[in-house]
């Protein structure tokens, strides 16, 4: 019998998380208990930031990580953070196709192999004023946690507020933020809607948590068990994708009876954010070179 | 190998190596060490070091530093004399007199913090050397300012409600609401308790001072001008938006050092000690916390706490019994566990069978954060009793011995809790 | 050499005390950047990191003024030879795990070299970079250990720590 451990970053009730349970019961009654997957979720073993490396050299032997957050490693691992490049579920799921190439190669080449990747659903703006175009953003105080969203703050003329996620909920009573981006499911999670009423839903991305696995730890199971996680492994992405979907109904189901306006951007709103996704876009294909390029066209193909 | 094996061989351990008078940040590593190699299919050592650098810098660590610091500078200006000033003639009439400070000086830092150590490290910076040239008695002291530390965590803000809000999905607003009127009761606890001890240690507690009327009262409260205003600058900048709860332990170091320079008390001899003694007693925390960290990890992996908190679910309790069986079980994790691992470790199997009961999670949350609150002042691994020792030079039994009769009140707040939910719950429910 | 021992000690506590300082200046420009209106990407992690460094380079030197706690419970009964025993003892099993922190601190950080290990935040630090204070810290309380185990060793009556039995009640 082999034992498994699981890092992942997000509490046991998110919808990745449960995923994860059932994708780990499905392994152990598909090996008939060979391979034993214990996943630790809501960081207790891993901080996000970490897993991806405790699984590179083997600390873990499966973990979940957040794409995105490794873009200031490899741009391309950031390419479903890109504003506006892919804003649906069957973009997201276009876009994740053309860059499964590029990552299955790049974790190769670092001893990892990617099993499945789900996207989180849509990211929209939180913000506590109505917006009708681009301008009406400037001077709004906008947390900014990752490079991108800073970005986006940048060219939009909205102040960068550094706020961690434990503090967002006393940041937004306190006004120290009054805006950001995020989906409907996280917003509903952190309980916005006691501070903020506004949700614009600009789908401006969807990104994705990628369960990765070591190369080596995988390489020493026998051929059974292996085809059986690979299986199991198809199944929770499936699974995963429609979870997401549903995820996102139901709580912007929830924002809803919770007093969220959610609005749909208007028009000005939407073509000066679709401007912001093309510079963003320029830029990021300067840094990330004939990879991020192929990535496009293999994309816009 | 069984659990129980494997815990008995920890345990072991553990007690040897504490016993034996090696460095206590590094026996938890030690045993941390030993358990990850023994009994999980992992090796240690690049494990400990992520987790351990992971944890050293991580950012919502920030405002514990600062606010030692802070109270290494406040315990070279005058301020802690003048605070005494202010307070003694209000409460020279309460049995215990200058006792009490421990506890008011605690349940307002705790406004202002979200840790217990920074809250036990500050206040008692301050309350100790002047409360023990007033003559008061040591235990008494030192158990007071151990258990009334803990109220950092109950008073909002607080590190261990955000810790438990994630987790257990509810609203970290309604948490710190909830935490209030429990905080308040718990502090009227400890106050009570110490005036009970006096009536019983008459002789211990030194004379009152000359009686003032009522005017002389308010006149000599203006000692407590440059508390008050440094206390509502901090806690100012939360609220007014200007800094976070963490940022604001800055805010509390630049307020330091400006009185401190009113006072004239700011040399460069005085910035300089109070630099380095704050990098020394946050070095000494780091350690421990270091330890903590890798002892965390390796008990994730090897699932002790999994397996416990599993077993306690598994036994099909009635709400009260299932609270007095949970309550014993972060006691017990709570001796060898910090509160933040503890909750993280063990709320994704603990959190379906509360919910399945019926309880209330705000409600759960404060009995949670009272639990862990416990675990502070518990040995051989107590956070306040830790930081107590590195200050007082005292041995950590006998603060554990000063300090166990605040343990047993909390235990008592936990029962009325029980009784009366309302405490949590009223608050929140009006918001 | 024991003077070189000493400086280094106070030169890496030194630095701790700087990192200190760095904490709250990082701190303060998170807030006075939001107040003015301007933004450094970044200060969240940099405090983190001074705060690291703080706890990590003032290892040694806090064991040498002996403000790294323990349990002195049964160091404090002992006299004589038990004691010597006991003390060679605790001071081997230190030596021991701090070796095991330096060498894994050591490794961490030239494996983040390796691996390119970058922050995922707005900073994007390298993090070797910062992680040197850790290896540096930890080596250099290594070398403390050992030089009290040696001057244990060495001494003719058992050491005690100034201060150190006072601390039995
Ligand atoms: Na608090
Ligand atoms: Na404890």
């Amino acid at each position: 019998q082999t034992k498994w451990d699981l890092p992942a970053a997000y509490p046991a009730t998110n919808f990745h998380s449960v995923n994860l349970e059932q994708f780990a019961k499905d392994v152990d009654k598909a090996t008939g208990g060979k391979l034993k997957i214990t996943v630790h979720a809501n960081a207790s073993l891993y901080k996000a930031p970490e897993i991806k490396r405790a699984v590179q050299q083997g600390q873990a032997q499966i973990g979940e990580i957040l794409l995105v957050n490794f873009q200031n490693e490899w741009q391309i691992f950031g390419a479903d953070g890109l504003p506006f490049l892919a804003d649906s579920y069957d973009e997201s799921m276009r876009l994740y196709k053309a860059q499964k190439p590029f990552l299955e190669k790049k974790l190769g080449e670092q001893g990892m192999m990617l099993l499945y990747a789900v996207a989180w659903p849509p990211q929209g703006i939180y913000t506590k004023r109505t917006l009708n175009s681009a301008a009406d953003m400037k001077g709004l105080k906008w947390r900014a946690y990752s490079p991108a969203t800073a970005r986006i703050a940048e060219l939009v003329g909205a102040q960068p507020v550094t706020v961690q996620a434990a503090e967002l909920s006393q940041a937004m009573a306190t006004g120290v933020v009054d805006s950001y981006m995020s989906s409907g499911s996280t917003g509903y999670d952190s309980k916005t809607y006691e501070h903020i009423k506004n949700w614009y839903d600009t789908q401006a991305w969807l990104p994705k948590n990628a369960v990765i696995v070591n190369k080596a730890a995988f390489n020493a199971l026998d051929k059974g068990t292996q085809d059986a996680l690979l299986k199991a492994g198809a199944e929770a992405e499936a699974r995963g994708w429609e979870a997401s979907k549903a995820e996102n109904t139901r709580t912007q189901n929830l924002l809803k009876q919770n007093g969220m306006n959610i609005i749909t951007p208007p028009a000005q709103l939407k073509a000066d954010m679709k401007k912001v996704g093309d510079t963003m876009l320029k830029e990021w294909l300067d840094k990330a070179g004939p990879e991020g390029k192929a990535l496009v066209d293999a994309y816009r193909k | 190998m069984s659990d129980v094996a494997i815990t008995t061989l920890l345990m072991f351990a553990l007690f040897a190596l504490l016993g034996s008078g090696v460095w206590i940040g590094l026996t938890l590593a030690g045993v941390a060490w030993i358990g990850m190699q023994l009994f999980s299919s992992r090796p240690a050592g690049d494990a400990m070091a992520i987790t351990v650098w992971g944890s050293a810098s991580s950012w919502t660590l920030t405002a514990l530093p600062l606010f030692i610091w802070m109270g290494e500078i406040l315990f070279r200006t005058k301020l802690s004399e003048s605070m005494f000033r202010g307070l003694a003639p209000w409460v020279s009439r309460l049995p215990g007199r200058l006792l009490h400070t421990n506890v008011i000086g605690c349940t307002i830092f705790a406004a202002v913090s979200g840790s217990s150590a920074a809250t036990c490290a500050t206040i008692g910076k301050m309350t100790l050397p002047e409360l023990g040239k007033r003559g008061y008695p040591d235990d008494i002291t030192i158990g007071s300012l151990a258990g009334a530390g803990t109220l950092g965590l109950l008073i909002p803000p607080s590190i261990i409600m955000i810790v438990y809000g994630v987790s257990a999905d509810v609203s970290i607003a309604r948490l710190f609401v909830a935490g209030i009127i429990p905080g308040v009761v718990l502090a009227g606890l400890f106050s009570g308790y110490l005036m009970i001890w006096t009536a019983l240690n008459r002789d211990r507690v030194p004379p009152p001072d000359r009686h003032m009327s009522f005017g002389e009262k308010v006149y000599e409260s203006r000692h407590l001008i440059p508390v008050v205003v440094l206390i509502a600058a901090v806690l100012g900048s939360i609220y007014a938006g200007v800094a976070t709860a963490t940022e604001a332990a800055a805010v509390g170091v630049v307020g330091s050092l400006l009185l401190s320079a009113v006072q004239r008390s700011l040399t460069w001899q005085t910035f300089r000690d109070s630099l380095m003694g704050a990098t020394r007693l946050y070095c000494m925390i780091a350690l421990i916390l270091s330890g903590a960290a890798f002892l965390t990890l390796s008990m994730g992996y090897i699932g002790l706490p999994r397996h416990l908190a599993e077993f306690v679910t598994s036994l099909g309790l009635s709400p009260f019994l299932l609270i007095v069986a949970l309550a014993v079980f972060y006691v017990i994790l709570g001796c060898f566990l910090d509160g933040i691992s503890m909750v993280v470790l063990t709320m994704g199997v603990i959190l379906p069978t509360v919910t399945a009961a019926k309880l209330d999670l705000i409600w759960f949350g404060i009995f949670i954060v009272i639990v862990v609150e416990m675990a502070q002042i518990t040995p051989p691994v107590g956070f306040n009793l830790f930081v107590l020792q590195g200050m007082t030079g005292k041995e950590i039994t006998w603060i554990g011995k000063v300090t166990f009769p605040f343990f047993l009140l909390m235990c008592l707040m936990v029962l009325l809790l029980w009784w009366f939910p309302q405490l949590a719950t009223w608050l929140p429910s009006k918001m | 050499m024991r003077r070189i021992l000493d400086w280094l000690y106070d030169a890496a506590a030194w630095l701790a005390a700087l990192a200190m300082i760095g904490v709250l200046l990082m701190v303060l420009l998170s807030i006075v950047s939001r107040q003015l209106g301007f933004n450094v990407p970044g200060t969240d992690a940099y405090a983190g990191y001074s705060m690291a460094a703080a706890g990590f380079l003032a290892l040694a030197h806090t064991l040498k003024k002996n403000e790294h706690i323990r349990v002195t419970l049964l160091l404090g009964r002992l006299r004589g030879r038990g004691l010597r025993v006991l003390q060679m003892w605790a001071l081997s099993a230190a030596v021991l795990l701090a070796a095991l922190f330096a060498f894994y601190s050591v490794r961490l950080a030239w494996q983040s070299y390796a691996l390119n290990d970058i922050s995922t935040g707005n900073d994007a630090t390298p993090l070797w970079i910062p992680q040197i204070t850790m290896a540096l810290g930890t080596v250099v309380l290594l070398i403390a250990f050992v030089d009290e185990w040696l001057l244990h060793l060495r001494a003719r009556q058992p050491r005690t720590v100034p201060g150190e039995a006072l601390h039995n009640e």
